[in-house]
């Protein structure tokens, strides 16, 4: 329960360290969407390589990105397939016929079994899963006798296929940003920096610096939580839980036993919580001082020019060009 | 020496239920170092909730320093008690030792720059100055608890309660947490500790007896720490030289030099 | 049969795949039934890591363990064959707070749970709830209260009658007694040793009380920095290098006796290991 990726700061040194959380902040939430507005494949290359060049220069390693990538993999298959499968917009690239008969249907039924008993073998998944859908299309698109009682077409658009890739580079983009902005913040710094930057919201009424304390405590106390829950889940293991099998009653009752338990101590948690913070002179929406200072450097005024040249220069391309 | 804790009459229950605590008088001098001593449920954690007005009383008065608590003064009277609970986890708000300390100073609007230099102060003195950059996960129990003891000095409070705050601790953290209690009374600050830990009641000056919500018996620790039977009366458990003492006089066995040897000893547990 | 370590470490995968020794070459033997252990050891010296290898919650990352004949390695998280839960029934570990496993509506439910678990009939299952509610003290008249409503004494016997009714040969308890006021906790003591005696099985707990390991354990194991420094007779344990080298407190009744025999120069025949023990000792000395 030690290894979660996402959101977790990593010590180092590097000009993105030296940022004041605002300017990666408002940097991050620029260059997003930039890259919402761009829509030529140069443009997005483009991106890519601004980002690689990120990397290089903030001396931050491609795997950690990577690791914080990988929860995302099966959203970005996810919508690859579905890109591909449904959207028949623009020329037509490739087209294949497919047979529908009980003997390829049978053969695709064997192929996908076997990939499912064997993926935890395999250590390149992603490309494993590839291999798996390219061979059932094979099979599907050879095998023509006999008693064939379907047959269907595999196409690709030209659309579909830029739509997908967009999405997926898009994405690729936005998590890879998000990841330095959290490896290289302190989470007290980036809260700091997240109350400042939503500040303005205090004229509508709402109560940043609340906010900014429900943010801090909840990273403060993700570890903690994520602990219990893990011993909580070895106490129901102990009297013969098993999580790996079970019947749907049965799951739902092994749901339930971690469930209770973790709101239960939750709740206990939380009253203690606020007990200890009003014992230590915490009132809701009171006026504090802060320790924590923010520091404005030239850094930052120029990182932040250069985002929003982005930003115009890509607005500019979409409706100029 | 005038009163820093007054408590006339107050009683209190959670809402309809039997009362956790019934007409209970108590007066703290400055200075004082009290243990508040009783069987699980006794009501004695009840009673430091509404010292610091986390709970309201159904009867009667507290007043702190002069003060009436009630809903205008409360936060005043917060300034003036600090608390550590029994859970270190469950009182540690800051993602970081230095954070944390700096938590009530923040809510106390204390400028920055003595901030600083009222956490440096006070992590040394409770020996957590090399850990001003930890986060919680990676304290042990007994120095999330020491933090929360240089949270509290750094308020600059006149009284601190420990609320079971080693009950949780290994022996190597109790030992530690019971040598600062004895330092900080040294210099001054009235102290209550609420334990059932007899060890934890040698050092001070008197005890409290609670037994289902109503005072035993008040006295000097040295009358308490010898009276068996109130102490059975509320699943308490004398000193090992105090329960050999007593059984020595009820089964007449007469060693005075023994006798004073086991006295003595209880003393230096 | 019983609990037999060889060599066993545990190394816990941090970030950045940085692995921290949890423990190091574990060597220990457990016998089924009939002992009385008591696990010491500062906190994070990892003592829970080792009673979690105990019932297979973990699996050694080195060396090998049998527990009641079944091997366990590295290699055996890898072959779904294994059943690791057969080995959870007959190894039963209660956790330091009952919150962690009490969820049902009923004290009843959450007692028949385990058992249940291990395919034991629901009948049969009440049967044992009923006997274990009253093995740890309380009586049948809980078994129809919520376990939220119950005193932390209270929910720590409904949490160990719940281990207990899956009728395992060795009893492990996380700190059982922390927290709670003297009478409470010598009480529960006095049920896991009648548990020892009565039902003839092998008790562990793990304890940072001293008294404890003086006056009810008859083997005492010490962790530290997830190295076992100590396999053997508590009596033996307290020795002045041990004390000083590992840390340790004294239990009183060892300090007071060892105090009076230097202060009167008397020797106890035998070193009384209870309260009653030493008083009975002194009017023989002092005659």
């Amino acid at each position: 329960m030690k290894n979660i990726v996402i959101g977790r700061y990593v010590p180092g040194k590097g000009f993105l360290y030296d940022l004041d959380p605002r300017t990666k902040l408002i940097a991050l939430l620029v260059l997003m969407a930039a890259t919402f507005i761009i829509d030529e494949l140069i443009h997005m290359a483009a991106a890519i390589l601004l980002i690689g060049v990120i990397l290089v220069i903030g001396r931050i390693s491609v795997k950690r990105v990577y690791l914080g990538l990988r929860p995302l993999l099966f959203l970005l298959i996810f919508t690859f397939a579905f890109q591909i499968l449904f959207n028949t917009q623009g020329d037509l690239l490739f087209e294949t016929p497919l047979y529908y008969s009980p003997i390829t249907l049978g053969l695709v039924v064997v192929i996908v079994l076997i990939w499912g008993f064997t993926k935890r073998f395999i250590k390149f998944k992603l490309l494993y899963f590839l291999a798996t859908v390219f061979l059932s299309l094979f099979v599907l698109n050879t095998f023509t006798e006999p008693l064939v009682f379907a047959t269907g077409t595999f196409s690709i658009y030209e659309d579909a296929l830029e739509m997908a890739l967009f999405i997926m580079l898009r994405l690729i983009i936005i998590v890879t940003l998000s990841t330095i902005l959290t490896i290289t913040t302190k989470p007290t710094d980036l809260n700091l920096g997240l109350e400042s930057v939503l500040k303005p919201l205090k004229v509508i009424r709402v109560n940043t610096e609340e906010i900014a304390m429900i943010i801090s405590i909840a990273l403060r106390y993700i570890p903690t939580l994520l602990d219990e829950a893990n011993k909580i889940m070895l106490a129901q293991a102990s009297r013969g839980v098993d999580f790996q099998e079970g019947k749907l009653k049965e799951k739902v009752m092994q749901i339930v036993s971690l469930l209770v338990p973790m709101f239960i101590i939750s709740f206990k948690r939380s009253d203690e919580l606020a007990n200890a913070m009003e014992a230590r002179s915490f009132i809701p929406g009171h006026p504090r001082t802060r320790l924590h200072l923010l520091t404005w450097k030239t850094l930052d005024t120029v990182v932040l020019v250069v985002s929003l040249t982005l930003l115009i220069s890509s607005i500019s391309i979409r409706v100029f060009l | 020496m005038k009163p820093i804790i007054e408590i006339k009459d107050v009683s209190f229950a959670y809402s309809k239920q039997q009362d956790v605590l019934k007409n209970v008088n108590l007066t703290i001098q400055k200075g004082e170092w009290i243990t508040i001593l009783g069987h699980n449920g006794s009501g004695k954690s009840t009673l430091s909730k509404l010292l610091i007005g986390l709970l309201k009383a159904k009867t009667g008065t507290i007043h702190v320093d002069g003060i009436e608590l009630n809903e205008d003064s409360v936060y005043d009277i917060r300034k003036k008690i600090g608390i550590v609970f029994q859970n270190p986890d469950n009182q540690f708000v800051g993602v970081t030792v230095r954070d944390d300390i700096a938590f009530g100073l923040e809510n106390l609007q204390i400028p920055r720059e003595e901030m600083i230099e009222r956490i440096d102060k006070f992590s040394k003195k409770v020996d957590m100055f090399e850990y001003l950059n930890k986060e919680p996960q990676q304290l042990s129990g007994g120095q999330k608890q020491r933090v929360a003891i240089a949270g509290i000095l750094a308020m600059k409070t006149d009284v601190i309660i420990f609320d079971e705050s080693t009950s949780m601790l290994d022996p190597k953290g109790r030992k530690k947490i019971l040598e600062y209690m004895k330092q900080l009374n040294d210099e001054g600050t009235t102290i209550i500790t609420i334990t059932h830990d007899m060890k934890e009641a040698v050092s001070s000056d008197r005890v409290v007896v609670l037994k289902h919500g109503e005072i035993l018996k008040v006295d000097t620790s040295t009358n308490i720490l010898r009276d068996k039977t109130t102490l059975e009366q509320s699943n308490l458990e004398l000193l090992l030289p105090l329960e050999l003492l007593h059984y020595m006089d009820s089964n007449n066995v007469d060693h005075q030099s023994l006798k004073d040897f086991l006295w003595a000893s209880s003393l230096n547990v | 049969m019983g609990i037999k370590f060889e060599r066993v470490s545990y190394q816990y995968q941090g970030i950045d795949q940085r692995g921290y020794l949890a423990i190091g070459d574990i060597n220990l033997s457990i016998n089924a039934a009939g002992e009385f252990i008591t696990l010491i050891g500062e906190t994070g010296s990892g003592k829970s890591t080792l009673v979690q290898h105990m019932n297979a919650l973990l699996l050694p990352t080195e060396g090998r363990m049998k527990l009641f004949g079944l091997t366990i390695d590295k290699n055996t998280k890898k072959n779904k064959k294994i059943k690791l839960n057969p080995i959870r029934k007959k190894v039963g570990l209660v956790f330091q707070f009952p919150e962690y496993q009490l969820f049902e509506e009923t004290v009843l439910k959450d007692i028949i749970f385990g058992p249940k678990n291990f395919g034991v009939s629901e009948e049969e299952a009440i049967k044992r709830a009923k006997k274990m509610i009253e093995v740890v003290g309380l009586d049948e008249s809980y078994l129809s209260r919520s376990p939220f409503n119950l005193s932390g004494g209270e929910k720590k016997r409904v949490s160990i009658a719940g281990i207990l009714a899956m009728e395992p040969d060795v009893l492990i308890l996380d700190e059982p007694t922390s927290g709670l006021d003297p009478m409470g906790r010598n009480a529960l003591l006095e049920v896991f040793y009648d548990i020892h005696k009565t039902l003839n099985k092998t008790v562990i707990i793990i304890t940072h009380d001293m008294n404890t390991v003086y006056e009810y354990a008859q083997r005492a194991l010490v962790m530290r920095e997830g190295v076992l420094v100590y396999d053997g007779d508590p009596l033996q344990l307290f020795s002045k290098k041990n004390i000083d080298n590992w840390n340790l407190e004294t239990p009183d009744i060892l300090a007071l006796s060892k105090a009076m025999e230097t202060k009167f120069d008397i020797t106890f025949s035998t070193p009384p290991r209870s309260r009653k023990a030493l008083f009975t000792e002194i009017k023989e000395v002092l005659k």
